[in-house]
């Protein structure tokens, strides 16, 4: 679009108007903006936004007519976001009053994005692949089975900070060829295929004892690790006691798998040996080194008479000078005995009767009949509602395909319809369907879509016979509170916790994130010159051809390359260890756990006198009187700075690079998760800054220092003045999450003050100033950001009205999470959906893009 | 497995005479990483008849599988010390490109591409997202976190026909494991940052990650003895239930809406890839099995990972399981800590260097670090022997670059290219050739013409096709 052709609004447009029969039809919406809010936005925004000035990109008079700036939708989404944080107008220009601030606003909802608060729009769904964690979890309540998705699957892309979004959950073909692997391991491992077999025991490398179980860690990857962990660093003899009831043949099959706690490119060079030992009879004798997550497995056989057994291991380190840096262990997984191996023995297998609970009959009609009551019920639940006849039809033939073929069993059948139901897409997508009964454009979702909505929201999985009883019968809407209340009791709604915490505050990233221990508080010693040109020095020699130095010049080089080494040796004074990573994890999910279930305050995750440590953890943290493995509510000494989510080990760590802290990260996370006004992206091309150490020549500059000099150019400034004052209030803290006084020698400065004016000393000040002053912002963020989660959808303006509800129910409850809940599930978007197709404009609002497209014309 | 059944008559095997698909099997695939390269095929006669004919689809002249793969490093190059001094055959390596000294005569190095639609324009920031969406689609992309739009990637336009011949139609593959949470580069869709091959503007093709898993994709799990039934057993597998996963699909279909048509459609067209995969399996029989272990997982180094990956794709490439590749090193952005070399801060951190000489320095290291795993790959290729006598690499055109030339400032001009590989005698390497400022899209027509793509009029933002290479 040409400038020439931009008619400004004013005279120009109010002619055209006039000539211009069509825009009379213009809804009441633009007579108002002309009569109500135009006034208002020359007084307060023009100066900045029009006549030419076009600060941030927005210019309010450079639409073709009212009615076009009314369709720019984005545009006033902006400001209205703007507006309530307190962040437009600037703080130093005029205000406007609350009355007029509330009539801006309420224009905004009703002429703009013309929401009925009575049937507000529920938005579209695309409809929903299961991602990594919600078919993991589905797939352990569909059958019991723990299948680790996340070595096999892809990660899940994200849109919105969430892995659960509907648009970019996509289905590549190596992803469907990865579904139909997974759906025959999980019913190979899970459905019995003969109805009898040698009689299996499994004895749990937990059961082996007499050892030391070295630390156990679970969690620290996705629950995955279950055996008896074995340190490579100590010795130890464990055994258990099996009772052969008969006398035969057995099968020994020893399962063990090696165990690192991760730490990025460490190697740990130490080896053990482990001897394996039947009645005193050695089986297995070899040596390990470190190999991650490698399994091992051994088959033996042995006669046994009846009676008990002595199956033991024994572990001996074989390196006792390396250093122990990723925490090796031998896992024993379990020992499986098998027999006796007379087929007069077997028994039937394990869970045959929870598929097949009767006599497999002989004749094909029966078996047919049979096959059909198997696959009905199974196929029910993975498609989380009941299932038609023809789709029965066509399970039955495909079992009855195999099992017809000679050497196949009816069970084998069976299972593989199984299979087929598990690669199908109505069990891979969450398919939605409307309640036939109600008209119009928004409709509500059936029940039992319904279910799975809620069961996906708060249990990342299916529902379970229960809510699918209800939805069937048409109970559920009339049972929602009571649902709700005994799905967030149940031990499932972890997965929210962890799920939601874990992406909304990025908890899970503390497990991963690079810190380089050595180096984060090498930034809080004094700052050694002579060091530094050491350093520099070295690297210069180091260089340079090795021929082409001098020999006084290869003798400093060795010098100076001995001490560096001998530093780098010792271990640091603190290290960012698996457990630490882990520990700080649970920290902040359990704050969030604990607000939620004990229905207190939600900004209690903003300040509180409290937190969730262990003795580790609170060491790090520098609190004492703390002791044991166990995370538990521990109240804080008085005046401490912790206590929140924000002064967490996980949100300081996330924000940080590897070796020093982020003051601009940490920034950016609050005012994006905490008072959700993120700021815009830097622009492409970033002006190179003038090295800040030149004037400082016997130090390095602090971060602050450097900051400053990038705030004083004007394109920096206007977001940096919102980041990085709130960032650098965090300053002590390092980027491994302990407290600190100075960095390089210089005491730390947490004073500063917010762009909407209030100032404060340090952390504690401000932290209590956002709970104080900003939250009714920090209400809005959490529930947008549980909406989108719930959802599974970024939010658009249509969903203004809904959160605005959502929030005044949260404010009437003084902030209580579980009105956040209910007002959440009761909305429009997670109740509803819409019946006729909406046709969307592209998403980067047309009208932003015209904009900038004018702006780079010549 | 099937070797045997499979005769020389087969439509899929190669048309020329004297080397059937058998010959190919049992000769060509011997040597695999962990033994020596495979004694040099005795004289192939015929060749000279088909190298007159007419150019085959990813076919050398002389009858040997034609490769391409592209291989992406993240957050640009350092220029100075990335640019050779001199040019065409008198040049002489910089600092960062030196560990290809010993396949000098192997490369060329590519200067003066572009990619224009990873610029700002329009779409402000981003220049991460766009430098890695645009590096093998070279269009611009739709500025949206989760409405993504790209275009079909080079890879896999050359795939779709040439695809066909191989076991797998092309593999996708990455070095980056992890992934965090939250929004990726400024309102761009992850989706864009870590993907360089995309099927449809809509589908990313979603790289592996893990090794084995690349592995077992090619040759099966299990024990080496175990590999051929494994692989047989899963296509059995696979092909009982593609009846009914489509009729199920189909039920779907007709109460969808528009956008859920897409996502179905997705599914739908990687159940027919499956289908025609086992198709093709079986009518190509199994792969000559590699007489070793399967790699064990993501490696705890970087390095190793890397190496590994890079491994892997050579079995590929030797067996002839498939004949274009992709490799995401790490995405644009990426802030991988180089601690094992020294550098402990984040990659991504370190690029944006304010001019720090220290910073640069790093940087370069960085750079150099890449290039030497390039190198070692290229090295692996150049010591592998093809059906033809000839190496691997003689017979393979691969690109290693990046969508961002100076990670510092977001320049997308210029861009730090390297083209490996002979293409079968199409390509003149062992030179530093200036192409001006040219779309990169236009060598990716290049490329795909002499993989015998036809059709193939414009690509992305291309002006024609880049001569001299």
């Amino acid at each position: 679009m040409s400038s020439t052709r931009k008619l400004c609004l004013s005279l120009c447009a109010i002619c055209v108007a006039l000539v211009s029969p069509s825009l009379f039809a213009d809804t009441g919406g633009a007579a108002t903006f002309r009569r109500d809010i135009r006034p208002l936005l020359e007084t307060y925004c023009f100066d900045c936004h029009a006549d030419g000035a076009n600060k941030g990109n927005i210019a309010f008079d450079e639409f073709d007519s009212d009615q076009a700036a009314l369709e720019d939708r984005d545009l006033w989404l902006h400001v209205l976001k703007n507006l309530r944080a307190g962040l437009m107008p600037p703080r130093k220009k005029s205000q406007p009053s609350p009355e007029e601030k509330a009539r801006i606003e309420q224009w905004i909802k009703r002429a703009v994005f013309q929401s009925n608060p009575e049937n507000p729009d529920p938005g579209l769904v695309t409809i929903r692949r299961l991602n990594r964690t919600e078919y993991r979890n589905t797939i352990r309540d569909l059958l019991g089975v723990d299948f680790d998705t996340g070595s096999i699957f892809p990660p899940d892309d994200t849109g919105h900070g969430f892995d659960n979004i509907a648009d970019v959950l996509t289905l590549p073909p190596m992803l469907l060829e990865k579904y139909v692997f997974a759906a025959n391991q999980i019913i190979n491992q899970a459905v019995p295929t003969v109805p009898r077999v040698m009689r299996e025991q499994v004895i749990n490398g937990r059961q082996f004892r007499g050892g030391e179980d070295a630390p156990d860690d679970r969690n620290a990857r996705g629950n995955r690790r279950g055996g008896l962990q074995l340190s490579y660093y100590q010795p130890a003899a464990v055994s258990n006691t099996f009772r052969a009831d008969i006398a035969g043949r057995y099968q020994l099959a020893v399962a063990l798998m090696i165990n690192d706690r991760f730490v990025d490119n460490v190697h740990d060079y130490n080896k053990c040996r482990l001897i394996f030992r039947v009645d005193g009879r050695e089986l297995l004798n070899q040596e390990y080194t470190w190999q991650a997550g490698k399994p091992y497995n051994y088959n033996y056989e042995t006669d046994w008479a009846a009676g008990n057994h002595e199956l033991a291991f024994e572990l001996q380190p074989l390196t006792t000078n390396e250093p122990q840096t990723r925490t090796l262990s031998m896992q024993i997984t379990s020992v499986k005995v098998s027999g006796p191996t007379a087929k007069e023995h077997w028994v039937q297998p394990r869970d045959y009767a929870k598929f097949f609970p009767k006599k497999v009959p002989e004749e094909a009609k029966a078996r047919q009949a049979y096959a059909r009551d198997v696959l009905g019920p199974f196929a029910r639940r993975a498609y989380r509602r009941p299932v038609d006849d023809r789709t029965l039809d066509r399970l039955v033939k495909l079992a009855e395909s195999v099992y017809r073929q000679p050497g196949e069993t009816f069970e084998a059948g069976v299972a593989q319809a199984m299979v087929a139901v598990l690669a199908s897409p109505r069990f891979l997508f969450r398919e939605e369907r409307a309640e036939p009964t109600t008209g119009g454009p928004y409709a509500f979702v059936d029940e039992l879509s319904l279910g799975s909505r809620l069961s996906y929201f708060l249990w990342s999985s299916m529902p379970d016979e229960e809510l699918l009883q209800l939805a069937e019968k048409g109970d559920l809407r009339k049972n929602l509170s009571a649902q709700v209340a005994r799905m967030l009791k149940d031990e499932k709604s972890e997965a929210f916790v962890r799920n939601f915490v874990g992406q909304w505050l990025r908890a899970r990233d503390i497990e991963t994130v690079p810190i380089e221990a050595r180096f984060v508080l090498a930034r809080e010693e004094k700052f050694d010159a002579e060091r530094a040109r050491g350093r520099q020095r070295f690297n210069e020699l180091r260089d340079r051809p090795e021929d082409q130095l001098t020999p006084a010049e290869r003798e400093e080089l060795q010098r100076l390359r001995e001490t560096f080494r001998r530093s780098f040796r010792q271990q640091p004074r603190a290290e960012l260890t698996g457990e630490l990573r882990t520990d700080m994890r649970r920290e902040t999910e359990m704050t969030f756990d604990y607000v939620l279930r004990e229905d207190r305050s939600l900004l209690e995750l903003l300040d509180a006198d409290y937190s969730f440590l262990n003795e580790r953890l609170a060491k790090h943290y520098g609190i004492s009187d703390v002791s044991g493995n166990n995370l538990r509510l521990v109240k804080l000494p008085a005046n401490s700075p912790r206590g929140g989510v924000l002064t967490q080990g996980t949100m300081l760590g996330v924000t940080s690079n590897p070796t020093r802290t982020s003051p601009v990260k940490r920034g950016v996370f609050v005012l994006e998760n905490i008072l959700g006004t993120p700021p815009p992206p830097p622009p492409p091309d970033i002006p190179p800054l003038e090295d800040a150490a030149k004037e400082l020549t016997n130090r390095a500059p602090t971060l602050r220092e450097t900051l400053a000099v990038h705030r004083e150019k004007a394109l920096c400034a206007s977001c940096h003045n919102r980041m990085d004052p709130i960032g650098l209030a965090f300053e002590n803290f390092n980027a491994m999450g302990m407290w600190r006084e100075s960095e390089y020698g210089e005491v730390i400065d947490a004073t500063g003050s917010l762009v909407t004016g209030e100032s404060f000393n340090d952390i504690r000040d401000l932290k209590r100033t956002l709970v104080k002053n900003h939250y009714k912002d920090f209400y809005h963020t959490v529930t947008e950001k549980l909406l989108t989660y719930a959802l599974g959808r970024g939010l658009e303006y249509y969903d203004v009205e809904t959160c605005d509800q959502i929030v005044s129910k949260i404010e009437a409850a003084q902030g209580r999470p579980s009105a956040l809940i209910a007002g959440l599930v009761d909305s429009a978007p997670f109740q509803k959906m819409r019946t006729v197709e909406v046709k969307q404009p592209d998403k980067p609002a047309r009208s932003t893009q015209q904009r900038a497209d004018a702006r780079h014309k010549p | 497995m099937k070797r045997n059944s499979t005769n020389s008559s087969s439509p899929a095997t190669p048309r020329h005479s004297g080397l059937s698909r058998r010959h190919f099997l049992l000769r060509g695939l011997g040597a695999c990483i962990a033994l020596p390269a495979f004694e040099s095929l005795s004289p192939l006669r015929g060749f000279a008849d088909s190298a007159a004919a007419a150019r085959k689809l990813a076919t050398t002249a002389t009858g040997a599988p034609l490769r391409t793969a592209f291989l992406y490093f993240p957050n640009g190059a350092i220029q100075p010390t990335w640019w050779p001094k001199g040019e065409i055959t008198d040049f002489e390596l910089s600092r960062t490109l030196q560990p290809l000294t010993s396949v000098r005569d192997h490369i060329q190095v590519l200067g003066g591409l572009d990619h224009a639609n990873a610029t700002a324009g329009p779409d402000g920031a981003g220049d991460h997202a766009r430098a890695n969406g645009t590096f093998l689609t070279g269009v611009r992309m739709r500025k949206s976190a989760t409405n993504v739009r790209a275009g079909v990637s080079i890879d896999q336009a050359i795939a779709r026909e040439v695809g066909h011949l191989t076991r797998l139609s092309s593999l996708e593959l990455t070095c980056d494991a992890g992934r965090n949470t939250g929004a990726c580069d400024s309102g761009y869709s992850c989706a864009y940052q870590y993907n360089v091959s995309w099927s449809s503007p809509t589908t990313p093709m979603t790289p592996e990650a893990n090794p084995r898993q690349v592995f077992e994709r090619l040759f099966g799990a299990g024990s080496a003895d175990e590999r051929a039934n494994e692989l047989k057993r899963r296509r059995a597998e696979q092909r009982s239930i593609l009846d009914f996963v489509m009729a199920d699909a189909r039920d779907l279909q007709h109460r969808l809406t528009a956008t859920d048509r897409d996502k179905l459609d997705q599914y739908l067209t990687g159940v027919r890839e499956l289908e025609t995969r086992i198709q093709r399996a079986e009518k190509l029989g199994d792969p000559r099995n590699p007489a070793q272990d399967a790699p064990p997982g993501i490696p705890p180094s970087y390095a190793e990972h890397v190496q590994l990956m890079l491994d892997t794709l050579v079995l590929a490439f030797q067996t002839d399981s498939t004949r274009v590749a992709t490799v995401l090193l790490a995405h644009d952005g990426s802030n991988r800590s180089f601690a094992e070399i020294g550098i402990p801060e984040g990659h991504h951190d370190l690029s944006h260097h304010r001019n720090n000489k220290e910073w640069i320095q790093k940087l370069s290291d960085i750079d150099l670090w890449y290039s030497k795993q390039f190198a070692r790959f290229l090295e692996r290729l150049r010591d592998t022997k093809d059906v033809d006598g000839k190496s691997l690499l003689d017979n393979s055109m691969i690109l290693y670059g990046s969508g961002n030339a100076d990670g510092n400032n977001h320049t997308h001009h210029n861009l730090p290219f390297v083209l490996a590989g002979g293409g079968g005698g199409t390509l003149s390497p062992g030179r530093f050739v200036k192409h001006g400022s040219k779309p990169a899209s236009n060598l990716f027509l290049s490329l795909s013409d002499r993989m015998g793509v036809q059709g193939l009029e414009s690509f992305g933002d291309s002006t024609g096709r880049l001569v001299n290479l």
